[in-house]
């Protein structure tokens, strides 16, 4: 069965919005977690997740401070922010909405429910009462969604482009993650040693790749550990290795792939180029900055290749 | 009895489900009698879910207003509307033998016109129409079927006597609101369904799908078919995409395919350009093709009716159907289904004065306060005058129109429209309905059992469409004994 470049295009768009609602779900419920086990003066800055988003001019023409409440109603409750989460479920419906034809009859009625649900729930979610509950439940509607697609649509072009989506939005969440959070911690440089393993377990626990490390590194948890795990393990489906070697998979599956496997092999060649035990904060930064600029060149070769096609 | 039934009068009218003295009819009485057993709590709570139902399964429609457009909620009403299936049987008969006339009509005019010619209908009325495509003409496509779906409006006079309305040939609009109101049904008042047995109607896109893969020019196993929608923003675009998933087939927009040298429709795909086969368009025919229509169009694909006309694509309904989707030709269908099928009409029209000719002209502009005055080329209820709800002033303005466009204006008796009890707040109360049943012609005719009912929600309204506040109801046809 062969697929419209459209509806190509609206399910790589759809996915790539599904994983940012659930991984900016879980980035915000870590950090309150986080936040309440921390020594007060020790805490990082509320407004480190609008830098982990890339939102600080936009946050900025909204709010003068990066206060709790100023960045929890921006990224809960805020429907124009596009880096929040009511945003993102909106964007992933309007997406569905044109390519329900091509999912699953239920897939319909659970993204429709999820924003339905971010849509009632986002304006009294902001404040610490309801926050956890809302993010959970957004977070188990985003994997509900996630496990109807993995468990009921076939393995033709659709799931293709769905995963492509993801992967690719996980990969740069990823490295915005190891950027800016792990370069809040290294800057530390030692003050507040003792609260440091807490911090990279945090780290961690946004990727929900805390249990994962645990088994496969063991349970004490450290800088080069943590990046070298995150960024290489072969095994756990968030890691960039991962993601980048799942993604050549999918591509080399279509046809006139050239321009866009080219893309991912420079990619690849870039993941073993980083010293964990030895990187500093600057080369840490400089190097995701690089990666995530070949990140983009990938996106636009999909773009160019399956999605405008050639009258468009 | 519970007391939201109990101010329940069918008044003057017909009533679907009560008779005059305020019992059951036969047939609904299981239904009636489990609906009078809920109090308004019940009835309430169950309201909650049906909406909450319709929510959760984003069944909406578009409504467009000067500032915006609004996804509204589908109107249901829990309380279906039941037929027996042996009065089905006959209306059944009478839909298709309808459809079969209609197609043998258009077919007529486009090519010999005989029924012209032997002056059953006046030549110019069919010639000067807009609506007559002279990009058709000399062309007849396969089986002869150009209406492949058709949407006829059936509606109830106070004896219970059933007329057809008008027959929607264009791209008629509503089945899926028959199929997702089943859907609701059947999460809100199970209990009715272990007490009867409703013929199912969900088989509807397996049977449109037949109905299309018969039109294919190729004979592959499985023709590639697509459903041409002008886009989100269009009324009836939940219904586009529930068709589209219904039969396997791609939702495709204008931008999605192209017409080449060869005269054939392709669509742009991740793999490359791929063959259309069969076109089931839910765009107006003058936005279809800007070469041979409105050039103006950025909905359709240019080259279209080129690759129609060579045979390399199949379009449901075919350009040039709306010639028969006129409320003056509709006057006619009676002669047409004597004149064509040699039949006797089954099913009978409301009785109807054509302002275009001088005697009737006369009588309704004489009695044009009692009468239902309908522009010839209207669709979703627009442009309607009912004159005893109408005042002085619309009359004398309706009298002008007709005087001055007189081809383009009828007249009908105000029909005392039959009612269904219909839950309005805390009540249950009478409220007047129409009947849309769906008819598809291609190699066969087959006809949906039973339709959309669509209610009027305000009282003493005729006004069922959903854009202007009308509500609808779940349709059953039910058999066995009572």
């Amino acid at each position: 069965m062969s697929m419209l470049s459209s509806v190509a295009e609206r399910l790589y768009w759809m996915a790539r919005y599904l994983e940012r609602t659930e991984d900016t779900a879980r980035l915000i419920k870590t950090y309150n977690h986080l936040i309440m086990d921390i020594p007060k003066g020790a805490e990082p800055p509320w407004d480190i997740m609008i830098d982990i988003l890339d939102a600080q001019s936009m946050f900025r023409a909204r709010f003068k401070v990066g206060s709790e409440q100023n960045v929890l109603k921006f990224l809960i409750a805020d429907d124009k922010a596009t880096c929040g989460i009511p945003f993102a479920a909106r964007a992933m419906r309007e997406n569905v909405r044109t390519t329900r034809d091509v999912l699953p009859e239920e897939a319909w009625e659970l993204v429709n429910g999820l924003h339905l649900f971010v849509e009632n729930e986002a304006a009294r979610s902001s404040g610490r009462r309801h926050r956890h509950h809302f993010l959970s439940e957004v977070i188990g509607r985003c994997q509900m969604i996630n496990g109807l697609i993995g468990a009921s649509l076939p393995r033709d072009h659709a799931y293709g482009f769905i995963k492509l989506g993801r992967l690719i939005e996980c990969t740069d969440m990823t490295t915005r993650v190891m950027d800016v959070a792990a370069g809040d911690i290294m800057n530390r440089a030692g003050r507040f040693g003792t609260i440091e393993p807490l911090l990279w377990g945090s780290l961690l626990q946004v990727l929900s790749a805390a249990g994962a490390y645990r088994r496969e590194v063991g349970p004490i948890v450290e800088k080069a550990a943590t990046l070298n795990f995150v960024l290489r393990s072969t095994e756990f489906p968030r890691s960039i290795k991962y993601c980048v070697r799942e993604t050549r998979k999918e591509l080399m599956r279509l046809k006139n792939h050239d321009f866009a496997i080219r893309a991912t092999e420079r990619l690849r060649r870039r993941l073993a180029r980083l010293d964990v035990e030895q990187v500093t904060r600057e080369e840490l930064h400089y190097y995701v900055d690089n990666f995530q600029q070949q990140l983009n060149r990938l996106d636009a070769a999909i773009h160019a290749t399956w999605f405008h096609g050639e009258s468009a | 009895m519970s007391k939201p039934w109990r101010s329940y009068r069918t008044g003057a009218f017909f009533d679907e489900l009560m008779t005059d003295r305020g019992s059951p009819r036969v047939t609904p009485r299981r239904a009636i009698n489990f609906f009078r057993g809920l109090s308004a709590d019940e009835l309430q709570a169950r309201r909650s879910a049906a909406e909450l139902a319709i929510k959760e399964m984003g069944i909406s429609f578009t409504v467009h207003t000067e500032q915006d457009n609004i996804d509204r909620a589908w109107p249901y009403d829990m309380i279906p509307r039941i037929i027996s299936a042996r009065e089905w049987a006959t209306l059944s008969r009478g839909l298709a033998q309808r459809t079969r006339a209609l197609n043998c009509f258009i077919d007529d005019i486009y090519n010999q016109q005989r029924i012209l010619i032997d002056d059953i209908v006046p030549a110019d009325i069919v010639l000067e129409s807009d609506n007559y495509k002279s990009q058709c003409e000399g062309f007849s496509p396969r089986f002869g079927a150009w209406a492949h779906i058709c949407g006829s409006d059936l509606v109830r006079d106070h004896r219970g006597r059933f007329f057809v309305l008008e027959d929607n040939l264009r791209v008629p609009s509503g089945v899926s609101y028959m199929l997702e109101n089943r859907e609701i049904s059947k999460r809100v008042v199970p209990e009715l369904f272990r007490n009867y047995s409703i013929l199912p109607v969900d088989d509807y896109p397996l049977k449109l799908y037949e109905m299309l893969a018969a039109l294919s020019p190729r004979t592959a196993k499985r023709p590639n078919i697509v459903v041409l929608t002008p886009g989100i923003y269009n009324a009836a675009y939940f219904e586009h995409a529930f068709l589209a998933q219904g039969m396997g087939a791609e939702l495709v927009e204008g931008t999605d395919l192209t017409v080449t040298d060869d005269d054939c429709v392709y669509m742009l795909t991740v793999d490359g350009s791929v063959r259309v086969d069969v076109i089931y368009r839910r765009i107006d025919e003058d936005f279809i093709d800007p070469e041979a229509f409105r050039a103006d169009t950025v909905l359709g694909v240019p080259g279209l009716m080129r690759a129609w006309r060579s045979g390399k694509v199949a379009i449901a309904n075919a350009p040039g159907a709306g010639v028969a989707d006129d409320k003056v030709i509709y006057a006619f269908v009676p002669e047409m289904i004597r004149y064509y099928l040699k039949e006797t009409p089954l099913l009978s029209n409301v009785p109807t004065y054509l302002c275009v000719r001088e005697q009737d002209r006369e009588y309704v502009l004489k009695n044009i306060s009692k009468l239902v005055i309908k522009p010839a080329n209207e669709s979703g209820g627009y442009g309607i005058m009912v004159g005893p709800h109408s005042s002085p002033a619309q009359h004398r303005r309706y009298a002008r129109l007709i005087e001055s466009d007189p081809r383009n204006y009828i007249a009908q008796p105000t029909l005392c429209l039959s009612t269904g009890p219909t839950l309005i707040e805390n009540t249950v109360q009478p409220r007047h309905l129409d009947l849309r049943p769906f008819i598809l012609q291609s190699k066969d005719v087959w006809v949906t059992p039973g339709g959309l009912t669509r209610v009027a929600l305000k009282k003493g309204s005729l006004v069922v469409n959903s854009s202007q506040g009308g509500g609808s109801k779940d349709t059953w046809v039910v058999e066995g004994k009572p």
